[in-house]
């Protein structure tokens, strides 16, 4: 747009009020062709068009005063932008409204975040505590270093509950320091009962073929002490049996299983599950065992990933024994089944005598 | 009536044209400002308008302006002298420097010196290096000297009416890239804005976009790019770069946590160190990331083939702001 300017009026006056437009956006003008009619203070001036030319815009409505030098009109085409060496860019955005705070903004006003130190942030993100909850007790609010340890602490006792206690509080202990120290690998089989005269309560049988097994791969009967390296694999089966009851899970030990007859082992059996539920059982009753039989399978469960509790090596967990479809000759036949789950740190003990294990172990339990 | 549209060098025009009619002791003067109405037309019609003896053409001699103008603001004019180039400046460092910036503290407060010095600032139209420099860093370092860069018509008008009217020298740049971007709707109603303070804006949570001059351009653009991926920055033009309005700053940094400068000017010594020092100083507490700094490289501004790699660019603002967003 090229600006076309209230001319000087003569005779010293610096302004003049529109009266009337005679050309309107989108006009082609003539040079001296009649543009708008001013009163100045002393008369009505008719000013006419400075050049040929297409008007874009006209400056001011009847009763709007313009002073002189300020536009009047705008012509169509390139506008004088002086005589500078170089090239100013006009804009391609159109007018646009101008709107601006004097100062912050008024979300910067309000803000107030707590203040505190990088190193008490990171500790407080290490503590999870967050920032926004605590009164800082520093200089202007600062919040410090005993401020997020004091609300650390203030979390802690918030959170409710019943303390751990005795054989629970052992379990969870236990139960954390052999889940980070051992590497535990779990290998699954099944044993078929068919040739079992009764397949219930498996207990005995278990036992009996675990100290098979054990002869078979002495390596999972066996002691391993990860801190200095050192493998002591056992002679003899001292056999833990898991035991539920309300106060946590017992352990109890079934000495040498591998020399005693089904009925004694029966006996035993009997015998230490009686002490754990009278909890009449000596400690030494619970310490030594070189494997361990879970057999949840009486309460429910097929399968499970046991936890070896070092210095053993292995677990194994018997499932609930199931009736299930199995091929035989050329037609479908329905047989007890056993699910076995054994479990062994895979630090000592290598996948090729887990199996091993197991195959013998299964072997003995399908004996009749 | 409503609002016209000026372009930010037309605001500067109707402002002159405001402050002189108001007070007749405005007087205009420079090389070409007469007659000619400005290299730029910064002053076009003021001389039909309000005659020789106030708006004067003088011969090509920066060093003469300066002092001409102390001596007429010593004796009670307001005069404002425009500068074609800020290139062309240094001449009259002398008397600014020297006499301008000081004349109250030197006389016990008996003389002032209410000048307005008025120069064309930066580079992006393609003019020689000496006509392309922003080296409002010079001015700022001076105790006594107000710099005041504008970045829009409204804030030029308002900034421009409230340095004629400061009672000290106001040395005034505006940026010649942004002289005829995107003319603004603008009363001509005389209001002045303040002289020591920032002006926000945008407003925003995530990150505090500062800077001034032709700049802010690229700023604003930038924080519209941002807003598209979802952060929300607030963009601070300083505008008033002596003194400093470091409260705002440090209230939106406070809030932010993170913060990039931006300045055409080259970064050794330039204005962002100052500000960036300034609210260490104030805000290290809340600072989520160190402070970025994008500015122009350490050379005088090239010719214009490679100026826009010279100028910061809107990718270099969105890089410095991925830099202080990446801190968790």
């Amino acid at each position: 747009m090229k600006h076309f300017k209230l001319p000087d009026l003569g005779e010293g006056l610096q302004e003049a009020e529109i009266v009337e437009w005679h050309v309107q956006a989108g006009d082609t003008v003539k040079a001296d062709q009649l543009l708008v009619s001013v009163e100045t203070a002393k008369a009505i001036v008719d000013i006419p068009a400075p050049y040929d030319g297409v008007v874009v815009k006209t400056f001011g409505a009847p009763g709007d005063i313009l002073h002189v030098g300020e536009p009047l009109l705008a012509y169509e085409g390139e506008e004088d932008s002086g005589t500078v060496v170089g090239r100013l860019e006009g804009g391609t955005e159109g007018p646009q409204e101008d709107s601006f705070f004097i100062g912050a903004a008024p979300s910067s006003r309000e803000h107030l975040a707590p203040r505190a130190s990088p190193a008490v942030r990171q500790l407080a993100s290490r503590l999870k505590v967050r920032l926004e909850d605590i009164k800082g007790s520093g200089p202007d609010g600062l919040i410090t270093r005993a401020d997020v340890e004091a609300a650390a602490q203030g979390a802690m006792a918030a959170f409710e509950g019943e303390k751990l206690r005795g054989v629970r509080r052992s379990m969870a202990l236990n139960m954390a320091r052999a889940h980070a120290e051992v590497v535990p690998v779990t290998i699954f089989g099944d044993a078929d009962l068919c040739r079992w005269a009764e397949p219930r309560n498996p207990l005995v049988r278990l036992a009996q073929a675990i100290a098979v097994a054990a002869r078979v791969e002495p390596g999972l009967n066996a002691w391993f002490d990860g801190q200095r390296m050192l493998l002591r694999t056992h002679e003899q089966l001292d056999l833990g049996i898991a035991v539920d009851t309300p106060d946590g899970l017992f352990v109890p030990v079934l000495r040498d299983v591998g020399n005693r007859s089904a009925e004694d082992l029966k006996q035993g059996m009997a015998r230490l599950r009686a002490d754990v539920q009278a909890r009449s059982i000596p400690p030494q009753e619970m310490m030594g065992a070189t494997f361990t039989l879970s057999n949840f399978g009486t309460l429910f469960g097929r399968y499970a990933n046991p936890v070896v509790v070092p210095p053993q090596v292995a677990i194994l967990g018997a499932g609930g024994i199931r009736r299930e479809p199995v091929a035989g000759g050329n037609e479908v036949e329905v047989h007890p089944i056993l699910p076995l789950s054994l479990t062994f740190d895979h630090r000592v003990v290598t996948g090729g005598e887990a199996a091993r294990f197991l195959k013998a172990l299964v072997e003995a339990l399908e004996k009749p | 009536m409503s609002d016209k549209s000026y372009s930010l060098v037309e605001a500067v025009n109707l402002a002159l044209a405001r402050a002189m009619e108001e007070d007749e002791n405005v007087v205009v003067l420079g090389e070409d400002v007469g007659v000619n109405g400005g290299v730029f037309r910064a002053t076009l019609g003021l001389r039909e308008r309000f005659g020789r003896k106030r708006v004067i053409d003088t011969p090509l001699a920066e060093t003469m302006l300066g002092g001409l103008a102390v001596g007429m603001a010593a004796q009670g004019l307001k005069p404002v002298v425009e500068i074609q180039f800020m290139g062309f400046i240094y001449a009259a460092m002398e008397h600014l420097v020297s006499h301008a910036s000081r004349l109250r503290n030197r006389t016990r407060g008996r003389l002032a010196c209410p000048m307005v010095l008025r120069a064309p600032m930066g580079a992006g139209i393609r003019a020689p290096e000496h006509h392309s420099e922003s080296t409002e860093a010079l001015f700022a370092h001076i105790p006594g000297l107000r710099v005041v860069v504008p970045s829009s018509p409204a804030r030029a008008y308002g900034l421009l009416l409230a340095a004629i009217d400061d009672p000290d020298p106001v040395i005034f740049l505006e940026p010649t890239r942004l002289y005829r971007m995107n003319p603004q709707p603008l009363p001509d109603d005389g209001r002045r804005l303040p002289l020591d303070s920032c002006f926000t804006l945008r407003e925003g949570h995530d990150l505090t976009l500062v800077s001034w001059g032709a700049s802010i351009h690229e700023t604003l653009k930038a924080a519209a790019a941002l807003a598209e991926r979802g952060v929300e920055a607030e963009v601070i033009d300083v505008a008033c770069l002596k003194p400093l309005d470091l409260d705002t700053l440090e209230a939106s940094v406070r809030k932010t946590g993170r913060c990039v400068i931006v300045h055409e000017a080259p970064k050794s010594g330039g204005l962002g160190g100052e500000i960036a020092a300034s609210l260490y100083e104030r805000v290290w507490l809340d600072l989520q990331a160190p402070i970025q700094r994008v500015t122009a490289p350490d050379i005088p501004p090239p010719l214009y083939r490679l100026e826009s790699l010279y100028l910061p660019g809107v990718e270099d603002i969105l890089a410095a702001s991925e830099t202080v967003l990446d801190h968790a």
